[in-house]
């Protein structure tokens, strides 16, 4: 279990990592924490002819908010993040969910940016961020883009960004007052990747009723989905136990999930409907400001 | 820069090392084959298990997941900057009393760890402790005494015991 | 002195352990040594065409000329031998079975060349499991796919079934599962012209220096076993390797010191696994819940070959003979198949076959608890082996020299408040909370003696053990030993026993690392052995010593021997205690006085123990768990442990055995898998996939209560290393089956097993969930 050979660049800006990346596009791998890319390349199951380390490039760490965003450097550890003030007060569905990506000392390391660059769909990370509608930004030479979270999950650990692109950025919307966010998951060992894990937001008018719902499923499908159905059987309901339970099998019904050694499409398809339903309830409690969140 | 192999220097615990590795070779096989130090062991290689935790500018972090390359300009901080048999440090003097170890593969990782957390939180619940040590896997104690050996450090720390 | 033995001692170990100053056998640095990486089959079942190999130092099958397999011997009928080349030749067998092997200055470098091996296969139909393997036409891995068959027979089971007013069946699968501990296994080799090193992290140094001998047909004299600090081992390392046989061969061929070391993939895809066993268990029963015959039949899925020194009888056949357990079972008949698959070997792994018959027994004898309308513990009271009947000859043959079985019962309810439970179990009820309460009784057999071996067939363990005793000029004793440690603790309570017998102190004994060179022989660490068999060897040794020095007290004191006395640190002529020299004075006159050196100069001795039979240790467990009916997550809510291991050396040592233990058998029975898909591909070859709990999946508190019957043991010692993890299974498959109020049939309790289980006990028990257990 020792990594194949590969050429080491640690470009010390980001113009000359994207150098790098036209150069040698899809040959090339891009390593930030490493946590995923790191035992991949341990047991062979990687090969890149081409590391670019980005950590030498300063200034990519940054955490900070920004006209309703919550903005999230590429090399912003896990575990700042989850202790950031700014995530702490606006956003804390994001340290909720952080909590459940691995370890501590996985998170020193592990980063927000290589998490959803690296699309596992069990993977905790890319399921809130589409579920909250958040985006990220890419730089190419000589130009960026902005992909929305729905744009960019494609399939199993592959995302639309270009192999000559670097992610930069991940940006979090922050939801207005009134809006109650849960992310919840199931997983045979604490820290291990989530059997299904589910996000959820609702916001509620001040009659009660649910003026926006949304809901986001980790292991159900090559990439994290969203259950657009189901959401909209919550617009203008009335929360109560029995419609998170529809909406949870809704939201189920529409989702195709892997069998695997530690749980069959079917189980999955079954825990998704309870975890969507106990994800509502949260996000709908916090909403009411009757928890924190 | 583009090479296979570098020279680096590696600063670990407080002592500088210059190495010439493949950029491939892994933080814990430089420590353990090139500084020579091979108190951080090697249980999995694919960063679960937790026994090659060390710090990083002393923060806990597997050097199994990262290259030695990396670890250039950065304080690495290995079981053998703890005490000695003599002088043990107090986490280990806990270890030691509440029987926290067995075959203590996988202990200079859990240490490293307890050293970190212990700093930034002096004070720590049971389910605090449960928490970061969930990070490590033991096959021997069954880490009930792990976790009665942190308690101890802790109160050691409280009392103001070295 | 206050004695040693009994008291929490902190071990003398650690001090090196903690400061990352132990030298496990990836540690060991020799100079110009190189480094190995196997080529492995990735076919479960293959016929192997050709290979093409790089340049570099490659060596196949074919370059091993003269160098024997692996193939153990067994001493009995029902017996098929195999032969496992330790470079597979014509066939591989298992995915991960060597196939190749590369060396290299470094462990990178040696796998680069390894993946430019290019071996061509031509796949064969894989057999993934015992009914592929048995079905007509089923291609054969070797003469036969039956590996050992063995039926046994006592009283008249056919005609008390016949007859019985309750009969209650059961099939039980246990689950393939892999020791895993933290180090893998290792080899460091190096031939100097003369003596072959092997440093290898054994557990059967002995055994293993033998078979080497054997294998590269080398006199004994010229292989020298030493064991380095070992991380973990529970079994899975007391078994000769075809990478010992190879590194070895390299260190020969090459003159260059050559090391191994185990990665996890290589550990969980090649080394030995254990446990998966099918097994149908027939209970005959009176109305009241006396229990009056056993019918079991065990087909174990053993692999592809017979490992060295065990054999696969090994788990089958230990969990049949265990089976009737502490319950007085008047009339048994068992038959036990091994059969083979293509998968790696199963050995021994902490528990072996009794953690397996003790969960077929359990989960029956509470499905007896149901029928006859009796609590669980009720049941299990009426048919616990009474005190009077010591030794007793268990329906299948072993005998029970001693225990505290209905006493463990109470005691364990007691510490559990088994009442409050089922009251808090009532409540819990009514809030719609599934809680559920398992019990399991268990014996296990320890310090097991050549006759255990013999009676078995199993002739490659000799079972004795064995312990040089020398006590320096400085009066400082050394203590070397046939039984290699791997965290148990023996350089403590070795130390200890040492220390009490002599009456030094502790600091005193040093206890030293295995070395076949330095060390006498034995069968190795292995089946709680070290406490009864390795004990009783150093105290042994021990008394010769002490004999020896009385003799030159009294020399050096000029009384007769009988006139003597020996208290503490000091001799003394009786009734004169001012005539007196100390333990370190007759030390010194031992080596130097000429006077006192009557027969020969030192003082020293070598001792063996082959231990009767065996020793019997007991324990109940009872484990308490809440299931989630919406996911079938299980959340153990509290578990406790009434134990009777004899006489303890050192309680803080046994305390942490127990934990370990427990946490492996929470691991067997609610995470761990070593599975294969229906091609005979693995599926958890990472610590991502086979999964070891962490702390979050063991309980916070483990209560456990000591009984502390002595045994006629040397000390009154009994083994201990296993208990917690023969318990453990059943006791949480039957807390399970409780709460769900459906039969537990087999593991590991997934939390998609259990929803299944939550959906039949719905079905079932909708009537009244009070009807339990299940």
């Amino acid at each position: 279990m020792k990594p194949p050979t590969f050429d080491y660049y640690d470009p010390a800006t980001l113009e000359e990592a994207l150098e790098l990346m036209e150069r040698y596009g899809s040959e090339a791998k891009v390593l930030a924490g490493g946590q995923s890319l790191m035992p991949l390349l341990n047991l062979r199951l990687a090969r890149p002819s081409v590391l670019v380390d980005l950590n030498r490039i300063p200034g990519m760490d940054g955490v900070g908010r920004e006209d309703g965003w919550l903005r999230v450097g590429a090399l912003a550890r896990q575990w700042d993040v989850e202790h950031a003030p700014e995530v702490v007060r606006h956003l804390p569905v994001l340290r909720e969910t952080l909590r459940f990506v691995a370890h501590p000392q996985i998170r020193m390391r592990g980063t927000v940016g290589g998490s959803i660059a690296h699309a596992d769909p069990a993977a905790e990370l890319p399921a809130v961020l589409v579920c909250l509608d958040g985006e990220v930004v890419a730089y190419r030479r000589g130009g960026m883009r902005i992909i929305a979270a729905r744009e960019l999950f494609v399939t199993y650990l592959t995302t639309s960004l270009e192999p000559t692109e670097i992610l930069t950025e991940v940006r979090w919307p922050i939801p207005p007052a009134g809006t109650g966010c849960a992310f919840v998951e199931l997983a045979r060992r604490h820290g291990d990747y989530a059997l299904v894990g589910v996000a959820a937001l609702l916001r509620l008018a001040p009659d009660g009723s649910v003026v926006e719902g949304r809901i986001a499923l980790a292991g159900c499908g090559p990439v994290p989905v969203r259950a657009r159905e189901a959401e909209k059987t919550l617009l203008g309901a009335r929360p109560s136990e029995e419609l998170w339970e529809e909406v949870g099998r809704q939201a189920a019904s529409a989702v195709d999930p892997p069998s695997d050694l530690h749980a069959s499409s079917a189980y999955r398809r079954h825990v998704a409907a309870v975890l969507v339903a106990r994800a509502l309830q949260l996000a709908c409690d916090r909403a009411r400001g009757e928890e924190e969140g | 820069m583009r090479e296979r192999v570098r020279t680096v220097r590696l600063s670990v615990n407080g002592k500088v090392y210059e190495v010439t590795v493949e950029t491939r070779k892994t933080l814990a096989d430089a420590i353990r084959e090139d500084v020579g130090l091979t108190g951080t062991h090697l249980g999995c290689e694919h960063g679960v298990c937790g026994a090659c935790t060390v710090l990083l500018d002393g923060r806990p972090v597997r050097s199994c997941l990262l290259l030695a390359v990396q670890a250039e300009g950065h304080e690495v901080t290995t079981v053998e900057a703890l005490g000695t048999p003599e002088q043990l440090h107090p986490i280990q003097r806990a270890f030691w009393e509440h029987h926290g170890l067995q075959c203590g593969f996988c202990t200079p990782g859990i240490l490293m760890s307890t050293v970190w957390f212990l700093q930034q939180n002096p004070r720590p619940s049971r389910e605090e402790i449960r928490e970061m040590l969930a990070g490590h896997l033991c096959r021997c104690t069954g880490y009930l005494q792990i976790v009665e050996s942190i308690e101890a450090a802790a109160r050691a720390f409280g009392e103001g015991t070295p | 002195m206050k004695r040693a033995v009994g008291r929490s001692m902190a071990r003398r170990e650690d001090l090196r352990l903690l400061t990352g100053r132990g030298r496990y056998v990836a540690d060991l640095r020799l100079s110009g040594m190189h480094q190995v990486a196997f080529v492995r089959s990735p076919y479960p079942h293959a016929r192997i065409r050709s290979a093409r190999v790089p340049n570099g130092m490659v060596c196949r099958a074919g370059d091993l000329e003269g160098v024997r397999p692996i193939a153990p011997r067994w001493d009995g009928e029902g017996f098929l031998r195999t032969e496992q080349p330790p470079l597979a030749r014509d066939v591989v067998r298992y995915v991960g079975e060597p196939v190749a092997v590369a060396v290299a200055p470094t462990r990178y470098e040696a796998e680069d060349l390894a993946e430019q091996v290019q071996v061509e296969y031509e796949p064969l139909v894989p057999i993934h499991d015992v009914d592929v393997a048995l079905s007509p036409g089923a291609p054969k891995l070797h003469a036969d796919n039956v590996l050992y068959r063995r039926s046994h027979l006592h009283g008249d089971p056919e005609e008390v079934f016949r007859r019985a007013e309750v009969v209650v069946q059961t099939a039980i699968r246990s689950a393939r599962c892999t020791a895993a501990p933290l180090e893998g296994r290792g080899v460091t080799a190096w031939y100097d012209g003369n003596t072959l090193w092997v440093w290898t992290n054994t557990q059967t140094p002995s055994l293993i220096r033998s078979a080497l001998a054997q294998c590269l047909d080398l006199p004994e004299t010229a292989v020298r076993v030493l064991v380095p600090d070992t991380g973990g081992a529970f079994g899975q390392k007391m078994h000769l390797y075809p990478e010992e046989i190879v590194v070895s061969w390299l260190a020969l061929r090459l003159g260059v010191p050559v090391q191994w070391v185990e990665d996890r993939w290589e550990n969980l895809l090649a080394s030995t696994q254990a446990r998966e066993e099918r097994m149908e268990v027939e209970l005959a029963a009176r109305s009241d819940g006396r229990i009056l015959a056993l019918r079991v039949r065990i087909v174990g899925d053993v692999g592809a070959y017979h490992v060295f020194p065990t054999t696969a009888a090994l788990e089958p056949l230990g969990a049949a003979q265990i089976l009737p357990g502490p319950y007085d079972v008047p009339h048994y008949a068992y038959e036990v198949l091994a059969v083979a698959t293509n998968k790696p070997p199963t050995g021994a792994y902490r528990g072996v076959g009794m953690t397996v018959g003790v969960l077929a027994m359990e989960r029956a004898v509470d499905l007896l608890a149901a029928r006859v309308g009796l609590d669980p513990v009720e049941v299990r009271r009426r048919n616990l082996i009474r005190e009077g009947r010591f030794p007793y000859t268990s329906a299948s043959g072993l005998v029970y020299d001693g225990g505290s079985f209905a006493e463990a019962l109470e005691r364990a309810c007691a510490l559990a408040d088994y009442r409050r439970l089922r009251r808090e179990q009532e409540e819990a009820k009514r809030q719609g909370k599934w809680m559920g309460i398992g019990i399991a009784c268990y014996v296990e057999y320890t310090g097991l003696g050549s006759a255990t071996f013999r009676r078995r067939g199993m002739v490659e363990v000799p079972g004795h053990e064995g312990a040089a005793i020398r006590v320096e000029p400085d009066g400082t004793i050394q203590v070397r030993v046939s039984f290699p440690h791997q965290g148990q603790g023996h350089e403590t309570t070795l130390a200890q026993l040492v220390a009490d017998a002599v009456g030094c102190p502790v600091e005193r004994v040093r206890v030293e690392r295995v070395d076949t060179g330095a060390s006498p022989h034995g069968s190795g660490t292995f089946a709680s052995r070290s406490s009864v068999a390795g004990a009783g060897a150093v105290l042994a040794a021990v008394e010769q010593v002490q004999q020896r020095a009385r003799a030159v007290a009294a020399a050096l004191l000029e009384a007769s021997l009988e006139d003597v006395v020996w208290e503490g640190e000091r001799f003394f002529v009786r009734g004169a205690p001012g005539r007196a020299v100390t333990f370190a004075e007759v030390a010194e006159a031992a080596y130097r006085v000429p006077g006192v050196r009557s027969v020969s100069p030192g003082l020293e001795a070598v001792a063996y123990f082959d231990p009767p039979p065996a020793t019997f240790s007991n324990g109940v467990h009872v484990a308490v768990v809440e299931v989630d009916p919406e996911t079938g997550l299980v959340r153990i809510l509290g578990y406790f442990v009434a134990e009777d291991c004899g006489r303890i050396i050192n309680p803080l040592v046994v305390r942490g055995q127990l934990c370990g233990a427990v946490a492996q058998g929470i691991g067997e029975a609610l995470l761990e898998h070593a599975a294969y898909d229906d091609q005979g591909q693995p599926l958890a070859t990472t610590f991502m996939d086979y999964l070891i709990p962490t702390v979050w999946e063991v309980p916070d508190s483990l209560e456990v209560v000591h009984l502390e019957r002595p045994s006629e043991r040397p000390g009154g010692f009994k083994g201990m290393g296993e208990g917690g993890a023969i318990g453990a299974p059943a006791a949480l498959a039957n807390a399970v089956a409780d709460a769900v109020g459906a039969p537990v049939t087999c593991l590991p309790l997934t939390p998609e097993l259990v929803l299944e289980l939550v959906k039949q006990g719905r079905a079932a028990g909708d009537v009244d969930r009070a009807s339990r257990p299940a």
